[in-house]
């Protein structure tokens, strides 16, 4: 046997069936879901195969049937969620950024365990973070005590089941996400180049603003895409700290697959989730590409 | 001057901000008010008595969790889908991540983008497509469907920690090692396995936290008799907070510490 068919059959060895998992069991489910979204809602919950564009029209805004309409309220739905994504991405932009740059400064040693400090919540249980923002935020929580304690206010505030809870709960959950991109770019920062710049005269703003900020660019638009993502989609967060008052797109898909059982409806708005995800995905490559020619 | 001691500060208050919820947890994980728990009201070990089963001094007003039996059952099941389930998609990610490295070919760059999807994919849309991908082909929700539906994820990121292992191994041993004669089987297992072994037991540990903590794939595809732990604490999030939720909480912070120094142990003890 010649070395370059061996190589091929070694090649075929270790591909081959991880290849194949992953086309049945990855690629498959999403390309029955972007069939199911074309389909009919059966009567009592499955589906009929009939095509229907329907679901799309619901929330686009063409469907007119007796049980099929367009309702306003889905695309408000998404672009709530895409607004508390775009906030939580703000929000941890301001956390994360200072405290990135602070890590970078320290000696070597200190430096790894911070970040080693950064990066271990994101192996505690996603849902006991979540409940401890539960014990702080709730009328009888944390928060409100101290609040009413220090006299600040006399009755406890709502802080629980608003946008607030569930924009502060995504960015708690996200920081690593946030952290590490940024932390990569605040890293390789040129001091020398940084001196240069208030040397020459310039103001700390604008150095931060004409040096630092482009330098650190690459990390901020990593950092905010990873964090974006996973906010848009997300349903456990609003479920525990939006209740019922903060609906975003996760919370309407799992409704249509576990209580209202219209799948090839939940498909379609799965579709439109990870559209959005592709088409920024898209761009944030074409944008780093761009930043790596010139 | 005074922005550096703004930036320490601020810096200081990030880590308040990080450890202050989960520390709180474990605080009132041992408050004895059974009314209010975030009252403080003396310290006991109850909540954790009445997680092990053992006799408790709580009255019976106070207990709230169903059955114990439940919640060990629970955590039967998420070991025995984050065994099966790591083991799996280490063995796959590796084996995906030696090709990409070790071999040219015209697919390598396509592939390396590729493995970044299922970690990209809001977890709610893998979810449901895997439902109802599950559904459509007449395969009943179990333990395999979570275990199968789990994998198609952690695979890439087993695939990211080995690669980013073999990126850092020299191939000049490798090619020392074939010179001197070894076989490429010989070189393979005396070489270049034992040099990545780190990236694997990484990967490794790092599918079995993932999956151990799974929530919204495992909650759509585990069907009803298949309640993991995470799966178990949201159903009691949903009826109420209950104090135990707290050490129950505490318990598995524990645990998950325990893994991560033991990954951090083997690393530090590699690097020697």
């Amino acid at each position: 046997m010649s070395l370059a068919r061996r190589k091929f059959l070694q090649l075929l060895g270790l591909l081959g069936a991880p290849t194949v998992f992953l086309l049945v069991f990855f690629f498959g489910p999403l390309l029955i879901m972007l069939v199911y979204s074309f389909l009919t809602p059966g009567l009592y919950g499955g589906v009929d195969w009939i095509f229907s564009h329907l679901n799309y029209g619901r929330i686009l805004g063409w469907a007119d049937t007796r049980y099929e309409k367009f309702d306003p309220v889905y695309i408000a739905i998404f672009l709530r969620s895409l607004r508390l994504a775009a906030l939580t991405v703000l929000a941890s932009l301001l956390v994360c950024y200072p405290a990135a740059f602070w890590i970078s400064r320290m000696r070597p040693g200190l430096r790894d365990f911070a970040i080693f400090l950064v990066t271990l919540p994101f192996f505690v249980s996603l849902i006991v973070r979540l409940f401890a923002w539960v014990l702080i935020l709730r009328p009888t929580g944390f928060l409100n005590q101290g609040l009413m304690g220090l006299g600040l206010t006399d009755a406890p505030i709502e802080f629980l089941y608003t946008d607030f809870a569930v924009i502060l709960g995504m960015t708690y959950v996200f920081i690593p996400f946030m952290f590490l991109p940024l932390y990569g770019s605040i890293e390789k920062l040129d001091m020398a180049q940084i001196e240069a710049s208030s040397d020459l005269g310039a103001t700390r703003l604008q150095t931060f603003r004409k040096v630092i900020l482009p330098a650190t660019m690459p990390g901020i638009v990593g950092g905010s895409v990873i964090t974006f993502i996973p906010a848009l989609g997300n349903f456990i967060v609003p479920s525990v700290l939006g209740g019922a008052k903060v609906l975003m797109i996760g919370n309407l898909i799992e409704q249509q697959f576990l209580s209202a059982r219209n799948w090839p409806f939940g498909s379609a708005l799965a579709m439109l989730v990870m559209t959005a995800v592709l088409v920024l995905l898209i761009a944030q490559f074409r944008l780093a590409g761009r930043e790596e020619r010139s | 001057m005074i922005l550096r001691r703004l930036l320490s500060l601020y810096g200081l208050l990030f880590f308040v901000f990080v450890y202050a919820p989960i520390l709180l947890v474990v605080i009132y994980s041992f408050n004895a008010n059974t009314l209010n728990m975030m009252i403080w009201d003396g310290f006991t070990l109850d909540w954790y008595r009445q997680i092990f089963g053992l006799e408790t001094s709580l009255a019976e007003s106070a207990t709230y969790v169903d059955s114990t039996d439940q919640l060990w059952g629970a955590v039967r099941t998420s070991l025995i889908v984050a065994l099966s389930t790591s083991v799996f998609s280490t063995v796959f990610g590796t084996a995906l991540a030696l090709a990409v490295a070790r071999y040219r070919f015209r697919l390598a760059r396509f592939y390396r983008t590729l493995m970044m999807l299922p970690m990209i994919m809001p977890d709610i849309v893998l979810g449901i497509a895997l439902l109802i991908f599950f559904i459509t082909i007449g395969m009943n929700l179990s333990m395999l469907t979570i275990i199968v539906g789990q994998s198609t994820f952690l695979i890439s990121y087993v695939f990211v920690t080995v690669s980013a292992r073999l990126a850092e191994f020299d191939t000049s041993v490798e090619e020392a090692s074939a010179d001197l004669g070894a076989t490429p089987a010989q070189t393979f297992r005396k070489v270049t396995l034992p040099g990545i072994a780190p990236g694997i037991l990484g990967g490794w540990l790092l599918a079995f936290i993932i999956s151990m903590d799974d929530l919204v794939i495992t909650y759509f595809i585990a069907g009803t008799g298949n309640t993991t732990l995470p799966i178990h604490i949201w159903g009691l999030l949903r009826r109420g907070i209950k104090p135990e939720i707290n050490a129950i909480a505490t318990l598995m912070l524990l645990f998950t510490l325990l893994i991560a120094a033991i990954g951090l142990y083997f690393r530090s003890r590699r690097q020697k």
